[in-house]
């Protein structure tokens, strides 16, 4: 149809998808280029660097060795002050042997592991069972559920975060941390649920309803059906969905710069990054660095997906 | 009701309770909780006064809101054109298959997937006013412009480059939506339109437009209804550039704090979202 046939067609062709890819691709290769140069190469716009420089990646993954800070010779004399209690001792050794420089990009990134994954298995068990429930089984007020389901679906955080903030505090939640993390993690879940919703019960709806009664007819409860016949086939959708949510919750900004930006060591990525980047600590090589590595996991997530996804591609297409 | 079908439903309530009491909990609540508040002055702590319609006598008095309206608007404008365009050019180039679709697929769904927090600082080096290769391009190589700029701090120009981002991050799922009903095309039709006499731009907009109306209209609704609320690709890549959604936060969070007032902003946005939602759902939704 776009003239492919002759030479002309095929050159034009083949320009057109270079530029798109390239389009695609180029800020991923910019982050990827400058988190590898040294400093004085920053300048120069060509994405190759003149020389390799791995420093940012060590610094980050902790590979490199902790700088040997000079404990002044005062305070030396304190520590071996016997009358100190050790605890004592120690908490003031922190105080002069810990780099304020460093960011602990592990601890965060363990975080955002801990918050997303959590999210997502408990999303994906909650969406198994109310998918299920609203495209398989037939009772009173399904297709009021089913679309306040999609209703909420697109109601985006920026119009919860006030009172859904206002909600944790009314409860004494928000003033604490474990209860500020707490709420966040609900959130994530509350966020992730209904695209695996979505995705699942359009997925159910596709499964031949006799598979089940089959199994039924064999002496299975309808539970058991479920876990036997449905889930089994569903496993790809399963894995589809569950790296859906654990994207979705990798990504999210917004509701953890409002519950946990003043609790440092529970940050997320995002919000680690993001503060990183306001700091006086930010360094081009060191955010491309961490770029790259927050990026990492999700292009593996999705690399996999996608190989799952050949069937239904466009089923997560209304949600991002 | 025969005991079989009341079984059925009793199981059916049983497994969508927990959805039913969080979504209810966490996201019908709110909203209600919300058109509550938005009558209230309302601190960071929790503490709230009565005040009435004050809120939004306030908000339709600010000049700042009417600003952020119109930078949405734009935002809304070019995103949803940009976006569209750019979806259907990209299915109809990948339409028929060639070696290595896969890789280019694989490779053009990259930015949908990929972190916003990540490629902001992509894009951010790209558009820097010293080491950036836009700069470069456009002053050193191409002489296109007069002296170097910092198109992301300033906001006038900082909001087409986020425009710009929009397109580059959710192009891809429109390619997808609008390329799965255009391989349902059949062939037939463009033969028929052939021999009509149709040559390629005619048999576009005779047969694959008329086809691919509901598609981009889905597309359209969809990309209004998600970039009414869109924050983080926004906030992350240029915070100067004030959509309705950084509009709130900032009313909410930041500077001299007024959670009543965005809780009054964000009541008229929902009201807007809801026909947008009401839209979708009547004329669009598969459920």
């Amino acid at each position: 149809m776009l003239g492919k046939k002759n030479i002309k067609g095929r050159i034009g062709f083949a320009i057109a998808i270079l530029l798109l890819v390239s389009f695609s691709l180029l800020p991923f290769a910019q982050i990827l280029s400058t988190s590898l140069k040294h400093q004085y190469d920053w300048g120069n716009p060509s994405l190759i660097p003149q020389s390799i420089n791995l420093d940012a990646y060590k610094e980050l993954l902790g590979l490199t060795e902790a700088e040997k800070v000079e404990i002044p010779a005062a305070i030396q004399k304190i520590l071996n002050n016997p009358k100190l209690s050790a605890e004592k001792k120690q908490a003031i050794a922190a105080k002069y042997t810990a780099n304020d420089n460093l960011f602990p990009f592990g601890k965060y990134m363990l975080n955002s592991v801990i918050f997303s994954v959590g999210a997502a298995s408990f999303s994906l068990v909650f969406s198994v069972m109310g998918a299920y429930s609203i495209s398989r089984l037939r009772f009173k007020g399904q297709v009021v559920i089913q679309r306040s389901v999609l209703f909420v679906y697109m109601v985006g955080g920026v119009l919860l975060m006030v009172p859904l903030y206002q909600m944790a505090m009314n409860v004494g939640l928000a003033s604490s941390l474990w209860g500020s993390a707490f709420c966040l993690f609900l959130i994530y879940i509350v966020q992730t649920l209904p695209v695996g919703m979505y995705m699942l019960g359009n997925y159910f709806r596709g499964i031949p309803f006799a598979l089940e009664e089959a199994a039924m007819m064999d002496g299975c409860s309808r539970k058991e059906a479920i876990i036997k016949v449905v889930l089994p086939l569903s496993l790809p959708m399963l894995a589809t969905v569950f790296i859906y949510c654990f994207i979705i919750g990798w990504n999210e900004y917004l509701f953890a710069s409002v519950f946990l930006k003043q609790y440092p060591e529970f940050h997320t990525l995002p919000l680690a990054l993001q503060e990183l980047f306001v700091s006086k600590n930010a360094i081009w090589d060191r955010i491309m660095a961490a770029s790259m590595l927050t990026l990492a996991p999700i292009v593996i997530c999705f690399l996999l997906a996608s190989r799952f996804m050949k069937g239904g591609k466009t089923d997560g297409g209304v949600k991002e | 009701m025969t005991p079989l079908e009341r079984a059925e439903a009793r199981f059916g309530w049983k497994l969508v309770a927990p959805t039913i009491a969080i979504l209810g909990l966490l996201i019908l609540y709110p909203l209600m909780y919300n058109v509550y508040l938005s009558f209230f002055d309302v601190q960071l702590n929790g503490s709230k006064t009565f005040v009435g319609i004050e809120n939004y006598i306030k908000l339709l008095s600010n000049s700042d809101y009417y600003s952020a309206i119109a930078t949405t608007s734009l935002y809304l404008l070019g995103t949803v054109v940009g976006t569209t365009l750019l979806g259907l050019a990209m299915a109809l180039l990948l339409r028929d298959p060639f070696m290595g679709r896969g890789l280019v697929n694989a490779a053009i769904m990259l930015p949908y997937v990929a972190p916003v927090i990540s490629v902001v600082f992509g894009w951010q080096f790209l558009f820097d006013p010293i080491s950036g290769v836009v700069n470069y391009l456009f002053v050193d190589l191409l002489g296109l412009w007069s002296e170097r700029s910092n198109l992301i701090g300033d906001p006038d120009s900082a909001l087409w480059v986020v425009v710009l981002f929009d397109i580059w991050k959710h192009a891809p799922i429109a390619y997808l939506l609008i390329l799965s009903k255009l391989v349902s095309i059949s062939r037939d039709q463009y033969e028929a339109a052939a021999i009509d006499g149709y040559g390629p731009i005619g048999r576009f907009f005779h047969v694959t437009l008329p086809e691919l109306y509901f598609v981009l209209a889905t597309v359209v609704l969809l990309r209004l209804i998600w970039n009414l609320n869109r924050f983080e690709d926004v906030y992350l890549l240029a915070p100067n550039v004030e959509t309705l959604p950084i509009f709130t936060y900032y009313q909410a969070f930041t500077g001299v704090i007024d959670q009543g007032l965005a809780a009054a902003t964000s009541v008229i946005q929902l009201g807007v979202l809801s026909i947008f939602i009401w839209f979708y759902i009547k004329k669009i939704m598969k459920w």
